[in-house]
């Protein structure tokens, strides 16, 4: 055997792959995979309402807010993820005198990440509701905020749904990097597993296949949706 | 109780912290160039004739594109050694994962500058007996190209944010460096404050760039570049 493994010496290490034993430590990576999708949800939610006013406020050009949000979303749009979760686990308590449990912080850091996105989002789908529909709305002698309300909103939330599902995959991407300030999330755990068992590359191969299956099953559902609510402009 | 700011460290560290802006800088040049070659093959490849060809694309494209970042990074981290027999390092992983990472985007970008060119244009070439290939190079790229300019830039900039990743490996990047800096000063909230200004400063202007590209682009005769 030697021999053989001599001859064929091309400077490639033969490597004895094992995933059954990393298969059997799988509910150790699958919990790690609920930790993610909790941080995820958790993310959203406090993307999601941040995201739709900081949106609404710079598509209708709010005054003395509007600045604000201006801001807000470039420095947001521009600064780093990882970068953010360091920054609120690290040197959010110091700033504020208190501590911090690492779900708190990367829920933080992700959050106010995420909402700028979600407010570009949420621009994007009020500027794409046609003009006619505005005009209208006004014609029918309805206040700002009975024609956001009732004609535009509605129309924009079925033109966003689709482009909502790509936000949440890349929420779900970026809480993998939660691991790095020590969140039990998928890549955290799969660390653990993989010093526990000196099998780092077959657990990060399932890790790897985990979240292709899941993350490509999400993107399918969000093309299904772009089919479903595409919008026929007359 | 109010917290003392203290930056004077960071000034006489400043030169450490240049450095990892440096290794950075080096990562995010290496990885942008080779992403946007392998884009290009595989945007080719998407577009192309041949059914296998569009298979090995879309293969590549969605593999990559459904799997995070970081564990790509680190897969490669651990994986090259076995796949390739090379000693692996930070850095190698770090240029090999990002590179696949930013062609898969790439990929995409290439594809709907192509299939933006009205089919016209590739039949006005074929007229004139151009084949597949020289269609491509001489009639269809050097118009679409104009078309991608905003998303590669765009492109780039999460390129550039994706380059802290490489901090998980202990790649000597600005995070990196940085947190080297917070831990040793226990001043995480300066250092941090600093860096996240730093990513700010750079990408912010680049952005603003992509946007006023983008009008640009979007302005001049429907996308199609004039003489």
């Amino acid at each position: 055997m030697a021999l053989a493994a001599g001859k064929e010496n091309l400077g490639l290490m033969p490597y004895d792959w094992n995933f059954s034993i990393v298969l059997r430590y799988l509910p150790r990576l699958l919990e790690g995979g609920a930790y993610t999708i909790a941080l995820s949800a958790s993310s959203i939610a406090i993307a999601a309402p941040i995201g739709i006013f900081f949106g609404i406020v710079r598509h209708q050009r709010i005054p003395y807010l509007l600045p604000i949000a201006v801001i807000y979303i470039d420095f947001f749009r521009t600064s780093v993820a990882l970068v953010l979760i360091c920054w609120c686990y690290y040197a959010l308590p110091v700033l504020l005198g208190i501590n911090l449990d690492t779900f708190t912080a990367v829920t933080i850091a992700i959050g106010l990440q995420s909402s700028a996105y979600m407010a570009e989002l949420m621009r994007a789908g009020m500027q794409s509701v046609s003009l006619g529909q505005w005009e209208a709305a006004r014609a029918l002698g309805m206040p700002g905020h009975i024609r956001l309300r009732y004609i535009i909103l509605p129309q924009a939330a079925v033109r966003m749904i689709p482009l909502f599902f790509l936000l949440v995959i890349e929420v779900v991407k970026t809480t993998t990097l939660a691991g790095v300030v020590t969140y039990p999330e998928i890549v955290y755990e799969a660390f653990r597993v993989a010093t526990d068992i000196y099998r780092p590359i077959e657990t990060f191969t399932i890790v790897g296949l985990i979240c292709f299956v899941f993350l490509f099953t999400l993107g399918r559902v969000a093309r299904w949706l772009e089919r479903r609510f595409a919008v026929v402009e007359r | 109780m109010a917290y003392i700011w203290n930056f004077h460290f960071l000034i006489q560290l400043g030169p450490l912290l240049l450095a990892g802006l440096v290794n950075t800088i080096k990562l995010w040049a290496v990885a942008l160039s080779c992403g946007l070659a392998i884009g290009l093959v595989m945007g080719i490849f998407r577009t192309a004739p041949s059914a296998i060809l569009r298979g090995i694309g879309a293969v590549y494209v969605e593999s990559i594109r459904n799997t995070p970042g970081l564990v790509l990074l680190i897969w490669f981290f651990y994986a090259l050694p076995i796949l390739t027999g090379v000693q692996s390092s930070a850095w190698l992983a770090a240029v090999v994962s990002l590179s696949l990472y930013t062609g898969a985007y790439s990929a995409e970008i290439y594809r709907a500058g192509i299939a933006s060119i009205e089919v016209g244009q590739w039949e006005a070439a074929r007229a004139l007996g151009f084949g597949y290939g020289n269609q491509m190079r001489y009639v269809v790229l050097p118009q679409a190209l104009m078309r991608m300019i905003p998303a590669f830039g765009n492109r780039a900039i999460e390129l550039a944010k994706a380059t802290t990743l490489a901090s998980t490996i202990a790649f000597g990047e600005l995070l990196y460096t940085a947190k080297t800096i917070a831990e040793d000063q226990m001043r995480p909230l300066e250092t941090y404050t600093v860096v996240t200004l730093i990513f700010t400063a750079i990408l912010l202007p680049v952005s603003y760039a992509c946007v006023w590209l983008e009008r640009r682009v979007a302005n001049s005769n429907g996308g199609t570049p004039r003489e």
